[in-house]
């Protein structure tokens, strides 16, 4: 990029398990409670922003083109255009590269974006029988012709299928996102005792983080249930989390061999994040103090079995393009889909054969220092609502780049399909 | 000049077309009536004609109803009757017209304008949000006199006709439509095309017949049992107006006389009635308060030209019963409104208050779930005073203490604009006070809502001594937007409602200190026309707020003010009203019971003559009323009954309490109030200025 794309301040709600506290608020809400706050809180009238692009995977059916109604909810003038975007576990980060590709192409000047999912309702559906039949009812003229085809009924048609699951399972190779976990636990060899360490020190830093009050430095509270209780702190981490706890836990994915659990993987949940986004020059013309700066981006496929792995392939992508090295990277943020995934990432990025022989690079991407990755803990005692995510590694990671005092990050994911994708964050 | 145009197109259709020069509105008065007769006359000779058609070419008015002021300059009862029977016949003639009339509704149709609808044999109404129609004389004390009690049973039974007479109902094209009350209902665009077709229709036999197939049906107990339903309609209106109001009942016993009559006859026997109440002086006392009404819609709050601002974002600080209500006012209005509160339980409070609010609504079918999921979009909450820059008013609503609001005002006005209003919404401090330490205190103003904010109609606008005109004309077009009355009143302690309303709690508990019984009090004072007694009063708004706005009354005003000494034992009892389930009565079943606790204080009893309770309640308010008047706390008398009526209750069929005054005569005043002081006290002491009006026979309301 020609110029870095200031991001001046970002907001994210509390992240609740899904089912849970925010399960009667829906995407579009969700969405425009934290556009609108953050709107609010940056100052700029709605009316000059030039558009608002938001990241969803599973897009409500009573609100296509999610983004447009978040828009509009949240205050935008029917005049600013929107859109909504979607690389699955990337599109809270899709909607942020989109507005910078925007940006740097002089298509417009200020961008809300964000990344928004609430897991909680993502629908079920009829089955393929149950769907024939109500055509067959619905294309039925006479009152005869209605009697055979209802008579045609079978309780078995009710049987619904559950669009989580299937949003959850890779299209191509057919297995579920934690099936291509128990790939890279065998590929690496990484066993269930160590993703559950993991895990836990998943947890022990985010407990920490947030009795340290980090994350509300990030927090808009959200009014949630009959009492309009506002939810103030993320509740999936589990204070304390211990291995025994953890130990407990049955193998999800491979119930007979496994290693990955419920407990070692990423939380189902409901959030919604946001950011604003202009030129890092339209910033100093306005005299606005940014909160900082993505650099350069890129994304990368691979593989859709081994999807977990994207961090290493597109932080591959992303060096060659920025020629930098891990040497010039002070913090690392590695989206926890599954501690394994990160785990795995760790050994890629330190391993000159794995260079080689996957990522067309002749040297190792660069160790990563144990104590500049995933600081606060991850998306494991947070969890992960699916398009909000990549919204919230940007904001949590600049906030913390400014905690530290240090320059630059990278903050790097992988996309169910088999993507990654990864930012170079930089503050000053 | 004319009033009514003619027009007949080439196809033989005929448009009677209502444009009053000089006026924003159509009326039926007199001249435009004969004016129509004359019309009417000729397009009965016309056989060429088709079809008539009778319209308005005013924007957002059909015809907006009778001319009040000549409803008003009815004094005899004779004379009237001439006066309105000739309207009646005016409007009757419309029903002599051969070929098909229709009323095209595009606008206001009420009382005399939906009357002239009725006479018609088709209606169209659009659904224009402005096109609201019904019958709305009993708002004003009569009922209608040009024939629309009889049409409008004929049309729709007895029971709906009862509910919008009753009612004073204003209904909108659809459920006008579900009622039967029109044929069509269309959206204003299509108007033109539903005239063609509904003409066309009208051509044939079968096209008539399917027109009256589709309206709604009489209802069967309406046609077999009218009796049952004037019976339970007697009942409901004896309930509801207490018996201070006459018009509902003489509607009732109206259709009950009518049952046996000819057309004719019912029609004649409307005009007595409506004759009969026209003279009342309860029918004059709200037709006043009406004229009021608008004389206020008139107002800007200032004699200065000055544009009002627009608010499109505001904050409001203190998340309390009144704070929330206020959020919810102007999420109502689509503004996006912050709710700003530091304790977050607070906020979960006043947004819990907020819903509740518009589920109450939806309950009444005034809103649908999605309209409260738009308005509720509009407010946001925080538990500090980040992002409130782009405010152009906050609004400050926590405790009465004057320290911490101005400590508050410092952190506001470091954090918007120059141009952003910041008003509060305190019911006893001096708004020159509070505005003293701000860096630009001519954005400072008071705007004194009432509790509850949803229900009640009166907004005080109170200017502080730096306050600009812009302030002040953006604070009274917020209020009028938001549907309520501001009324702009001093900056004295109390401001105006407080002032008056306190001396009339502190007297009547005072005479229960004397002995007199709580219950009887109330009884009388709620026969007298208020809405509930002092006594209930004081417990549905706090004993301690009564408590603390009665002694910042009389450090500021003295001895008339002070606070009987049985009150201070309740307060010190922590006896806090309702909201602690007890006051000076208990609140736990639906009927009230007088507290003991509060009883026991009481040393022997005493019973005093109802007039003189009424008299010691009254007349205190009277003589606060004319000093506040004398002090030019309010522009006028009207303002001040209309402030009375809207902030209190008070009785409007009496017209406010000045107009009470006058109704007994200011000499009867002051010679009352003079006994009163010898026998009970120097508060009674008529003011100076009241004894100068009743000496100079002059009128608090000939002046304004």
């Amino acid at each position: 990029m020609r110029e870095r794309v200031a991001i001046i301040d970002g907001l994210r709600t509390p992240i609740a398990k899904a089912g849970g506290k925010l399960k009667q608020i829906q995407a579009d809400e969700l969405g425009a409670h934290i556009v609108r706050e953050l709107a609010l809180r940056v100052g700029i009238p709605f009316k000059e922003y030039s558009e608002v692009i938001m990241g969803n995977v599973s897009q409500p059916p009573h609100a296509a083109n999610v983004a447009r109604v978040i828009a509009l909810r949240s205050g935008f003038p029917d005049s600013t255009i929107a859109y909504t975007v979607h690389r699955n576990c990337a599109s809270g980060m899709e909607a942020i590269t989109s507005a910078a590709q925007k940006i740097a192409a002089g298509r417009g000047e200020i961008y809300m974006c964000g990344g928004v999912e609430s897991m909680s309702n993502i629908p079920l559906f009829y089955g393929k029988e149950m769907r024939e039949f109500f055509s067959a009812l619905f294309a039925s003229k006479t009152l005869a012709q209605k009697l055979l085809i209802l008579a045609q009924f079978r309780p078995s048609h009710l049987r619904p299928v559950m669009g989580l699951m299937q949003g959850l399972t890779d299209p191509i190779s057919g297995l579920l996102m934690g099936s291509t976990a128990e790939i890279l636990a065998q590929d690496f060899g990484i066993g269930r005792e160590a993703q559950d360490e993991m895990a836990m020190v998943s947890h022990h830093k985010a407990q920490k983080a947030r009795d340290e009050g980090i994350f509300a430095q990030e927090i808009a509270p959200i009014a949630y249930g009959k009492d309009a209780t506002l939810m103030m702190d993320d509740d999936g981490i589990r204070d304390d989390q211990n291995m025994k706890a953890l130990g407990k836990l049955r193998p999800f994915f491979d119930k007979k061999n496994g290693t990955v659990t419920a407990g070692n993987s990423s939380q189902i949940s409901d959030a919604a994040a946001a950011v604003v986004l202009m030129s890092e020059s339209r910033a100093k013309e306005m005299g606005l103090t940014p909160l900082g700066y993505l650099k350069e981006y890129a994304y990368a496929g691979l593989e859709p079995k081994r999807m977990g792995m994207g961090p290493a392939f597109s932080t591959a992508a992303l060096f060659k393009r920025t020629k930098m090295k891990m040497s010039d990277i002070d913090l690392v943020e590695i989206n926890e889909a599954f501690a394994v995934q990160v785990m795995a990432n760790e050994i890629a990025f330190g391993s000159k054969e794995y260079a080689i022989k996957n990522l067309g690079r002749r040297s190792a991407l660069g160790e990563i220092d144990p104590h500049m990755l995933n600081v606060n803990g991850g998306a494991v005692a947070l969890g992960h609502p699916v398009g909000m995510t990549g919204t919230r590694m940007v904001i949590h990671t600049l906030k913390e780049l400014k905690r530290r005092g240090k320059h630059r990050a990278l903050a790097t994911l992988c996309i169910g399909g088999g993507q990654g994708g990864a930012l170079i964050l930089e503050v000053e | 000049m004319s009033s009514i145009s003619v027009d007949i197109d080439n196809r033989g259709v005929c448009e009677v077309i209502f444009d009053m020069p000089h006026s924003s509105v159509n009326l039926l008065s007199t001249p435009v009536l004969e004016e129509l007769e004359a019309h009417i006359e000729s397009i009965k000779k016309d056989t060429q004609i088709r079809a008539v058609l009778f319209k308005s070419a005013k924007d957002g008015i059909f015809i907006a109803g009778a001319d009040i002021g000549e409803i008003d300059s009815l004094d005899d009862e004779s004379l009237a009757r001439e006066k309105v029977k000739r309207g009646q016949d005016i409007l009757t003639l419309i029903t002599t017209i051969k070929p098909p009339t229709i009323a095209i509704i595009d606008g206001a149709a009420l009382g005399g304008g939906f009357e002239l609808a009725l006479a018609c044999d088709y209606r169209i109404a659009t659904q224009n949000p402005k096109s609201k129609m019904g019958l709305v004389e009993v708002s004003l004390g009569v009922i209608p006199g040009f024939g629309g009690t009889h049409r409008l049973k004929e049309l729709v039974g007895l029971s709906r006709a009862l509910e919008l007479i009753m009612g004073s109902k204003k209904i909108d094209a659809d459920k006008a439509l579900k009622m039967g009350l029109v044929d069509a209902s269309v959206p204003s665009g299509y108007l033109e095309f539903k005239i063609n077709s509904l003409l066309r229709e009208l051509d044939s036999k079968q096209g008539r017949a399917k027109i009256a197939s589709k309206r709604a049906k009489i209802p069967l107990i309406d046609k077999y049992l009218p009796a049952v339903v004037l019976m339970i309609a007697s009942k409901r209106a004896v309930e509801k107006t207490k018996g201070h109001y006459e018009a509902p009942l003489k509607l009732i016993e109206l259709y009950r006389a009518s049952e046996p009559l000819s057309v004719e006859e019912a029609l004649s026997l409307e005009v007595d009635t409506f004759c009969s109440l026209v003279v009342t002086p309860t029918c004059k006392n709200l037709i006043s308060l009406y004229n009021t009404s608008e004389a206020l819609k008139k107002e800007s709050g200032t004699t200065r030209a000055t544009k009002p601002i627009t608010i499109e974002q505001a904050s409001v600080v203190g998340g309390g019963v009144m704070g929330s209500g206020i959020v919810w006012l102007f999420s109502k209005l689509e503004i996006l409104v912050r709710l700003i509160d530091r304790d977050p339980k607070q906020i979960s409070k006043a947004l819990k208050h907020i819903r509740s609010i518009y589920k109450t609504l939806r309950k009444r079918r005034r809103i649908t779930d999605h309209q409260i999921s738009t308005k509720l979009d509009h407010i946001t909450y925080s538990t500090s005073l980040d992002a409130i820059s782009n405010s152009n008013l906050v609004l400050e609503a926590i405790i009465e203490s004057s320290s911490a609001k101005k400590d508050l005002y410092r952190e506001i006005e470091a954090r918007v604009s120059k141009e952003c209003i910041i008003a509060t919404n305190t019911s006893s401090l001096s708004i020159s006070d509070l505005a003293s330490e701000l860096e630009h205190p001519q954005r400072f103003i008071g705007m004194h809502f009432f509790n509850p904010v949803n229900r009640m109609p009166l907004v005080e606008i109170i200017p502080g001594q730096m306050s600009s005109p812009k302030s002040v004309a953006t604070v009274v077009e917020l209020a009028k937007q938001s549907g309520k009355t501001p009324i702009v009143v001093g900056d004295c302690a109390g401001f105006l409602v407080n002032r008056i309303l306190i001396p009339y709690i502190n007297e009547a508990i005072q005479m229960f200190e004397e002995g007199e019984d709580m219950e009887r009090i109330d009884a009388l004072v709620e026969e007298f026309g208020m809405p509930m007694g002092p006594f209930a009063l004081a417990d549905e708004v706090g004993l301690d707020v009564g408590y603390k706005v009665g002694t910042l009354l009389y450090e500021a005003y003295g001895e008339r003010m002070s606070i009987p000494k049985i009150f201070e034992d309740i307060y010190s009892l922590k006896i806090l009203g309702k909201k602690s389930g007890s006051g000076f009565y208990l609140h736990g079943s639906k009927s009230l019971t007088p507290n003991h606790k509060v009883q026991a204080l009481v040393k022997e009893r005493r019973s005093f003559d109802s007039e003189e309770i009424i008299d010691r309640c009254m007349l205190i308010m009277v003589n606060e009323a004319a000093r506040a008047l004398d002090e030019k706390v309010v522009k006028n008398a009207s303002y001040l009954d209309m402030a009375m009526v809207l902030g209190t209750g008070f009785a409007p069929f009496r017209g406010g309490l000045m107009r009470y005054a006058e109704d007994r005569g200011l000499e009867n005043v002051v010679v009352t109030l003079s006994r009163l002081a010898n026998a009970y006290g120097d508060r009674f002491v008529p003011c100076d200025a009241l004894v100068k009006m009743s000496k100079e026979s002059r009128s608090y309301f000939k002046e304004s």
